[in-house]
């Protein structure tokens, strides 16, 4: 018989879906940046706007160096490469960039992809295939479970954080040690907690298996010289492979796999996401360079951003509002209706306040919150002015709840 | 007919369905009967998040550990059971 459905008929179940996000209030999805004032400020709705939601953690989007660097480029090397690195040739800044990242990790490689997604697909898609075995985070980020997805690897979850959970699944497939890859984040993007990194690398340590860890968040936030929770917590070592971005502290786009082992370069041939795109802008490749040599030159950034990140988590917790867990520059305030979230991330903006709310199923336990992400370029004042909104739009809907 | 093999399996099957479903209670709010063709997400309306969840404690019930591609055809306890009862055999 033949099959009533149609090829678009899906799309009527994601505009209900929609529907319903707009029909009580404004759509998160649909903001308009009108204009970007400064790596802290926008014009958004016409009205001059604070952003605490923009993974700006340096908040090197605006710096003189990075911003000449990159009008250098666009003059010297023009707007694009226009082909990939297999087919039409890498730029000798792209190999630079290479090195550069080597050698801040310490290791003896590097690999530069277009975007942070296509380094996390490239590296998985590349590093395990058919018969390997991947011990993924519950709460991994889409790309590392799309990676997963896309190197044929058999992938087992465990609970996120939850170092039995980890245990069990190694003990399970312990015969498949050596082929196994376990794969974290360092620090999680949606609540801001870190992964336990000791008792992770001892665990791989003693079955044989091999770690990755992505440093999307943390890169140029944690360790003395800003490396991420590896360098914190002292684990460099033994990490096998470290995957991250550039579109976080770095203010560009692309992103990259650093690793000490010599297989790493091999990678330029079995990664379809490394292969089949167009290498990164020349414009691009330079603010990013720029961009890692202020990270690596400037530990007041750092310093700057862990003040921040304590005077906006102890204000909130001063509120009596539910915090993650650690205090991070990602600062997840909870709710326990998805409604009061939507309901407080909307009142916040219309007072000027810019954060990113989270729903189910876009959560990791299916609670909502609005994410807060700290930049170092936030004012004292700023992080005030930020405290005040939330208490004043926070504290009516908390009485009106006690009235009932 | 079918041979003693083959009712040996379904005779384990049943009784696996019956583990999860005790599991999947224990989580619920409401009192839904379960049943083999018991769907996660039509029936319960459970998001892929919760489903995840309840696979992991299925794991530890069984000391198992179940893949994610053997996950992408199951939909119901039944089909669950059938996956579980696979790896219990190795």
């Amino acid at each position: 018989m033949k099959d009533k459905v149609d090829l678009l008929d899906k799309f009527e179940k994601i505009a209900s879906n929609r529907d319903q996000l707009t029909a009580v209030g404004r759509d998160p999805t649909s903001i308009v940046i009108e204009r970007i004032i400064s790596p802290t400020e926008a014009i958004i709705d016409g009205k001059q706007t604070i952003l605490v939601g923009t993974n700006n953690y340096l908040g090197l989007t605006f710096d003189p160096e990075c911003v000449a660097a990159g009008q250098a480029a666009l003059a010297e090397a023009g707007t694009g490469t226009t082909g990939s690195r297999m087919a039409n040739g890498s730029y000798q800044p792209h190999l630079a960039l290479e090195r550069e990242l080597a050698d801040f990790y310490g290791v003896a490689h590097a690999m530069v992809f277009s975007t942070g997604y296509a380094a996390n697909l490239g590296t998985l898609a590349a590093l395990a295939n058919n018969g390997d075995v991947v011990v993924l985070d519950a709460d991994a980020h889409a790309s590392l479970y799309d990676g997963c997805r896309m190197s044929g690897a058999s992938v087992y979850r465990f609970r996120h954080n939850d170092m039995g959970s980890l245990e069990k699944r190694l003990q399970r497939l312990a015969d498949k040690a050596g082929r196994t890859l376990i794969v974290v984040e360092g620090l999680y993007s949606v609540l801001g907690d870190r992964a336990p990194l000791r008792e992770i690398a001892a665990l791989k340590s003693e079955f044989g298996a091999h770690l990755l860890v992505d440093e999307a968040h943390s890169l140029g936030v944690y360790g003395a010289h800003g490396r991420g929770v590896c360098e914190e917590l002292g684990v460099m070592d033994e990490v096998d492979f470290v995957v991250g971005t550039f579109s976080k502290s770095l203010g560009a786009t692309g992103g990259f796999c650093a690793s000490r082992h010599d297989v790493l370069p091999l990678f330029r041939y079995a990664s379809r996401p490394y292969i089949f795109t167009a290498s990164g802008n020349p414009s691009v490749i330079a603010t990013t360079r720029a961009a890692l040599r202020q990270l690596a030159k400037r530990p007041d950034l750092r310093q700057k951003l862990r003040h921040n990140a304590e005077r906006l988590y102890r204000g909130l917790e001063g509120m009596g509002l539910r915090l993650g867990a650690d205090v991070s520059p990602v600062i997840a305030v909870r709710f326990e209706h998805s409604a009061d979230a939507a309901r407080t991330w909307e009142r916040l903006l219309e007072a000027g306040i810019y954060t990113n709310l989270f729903v189910p199923p876009a959560t990791p336990d299916g609670s909502s919150l609005l994410r807060c992400s700290v930049s170092a370029a936030h004012s004292d004042e700023q992080i005030d002015t930020i405290l005040e909104r939330f208490s004043e739009i926070i504290e009516p809907m908390r009485s009106q709840a006690v009235r009932g | 007919m079918s041979t003693l093999m083959e009712r040996v399996v379904e005779a384990q099957v049943e009784k696996i369905e019956a583990t999860l479903e005790e599991i999947l209670a224990g989580s619920l709010d409401s009192s839904v009967g379960l049943a083999s063709d018991t769907n996660f997400v039509t029936d319960l309306g459970l998001e892929s998040i919760q489903v995840l969840e309840f696979v992991m404690e299925v794991e530890e019930h069984f000391d198992i550990a179940i893949d994610m591609e053997s996950l992408s055809d199951v939909h119901t306890i039944g089909e669950l059971a059938k996956v579980v009862a696979g790896l219990i055999r190795g």
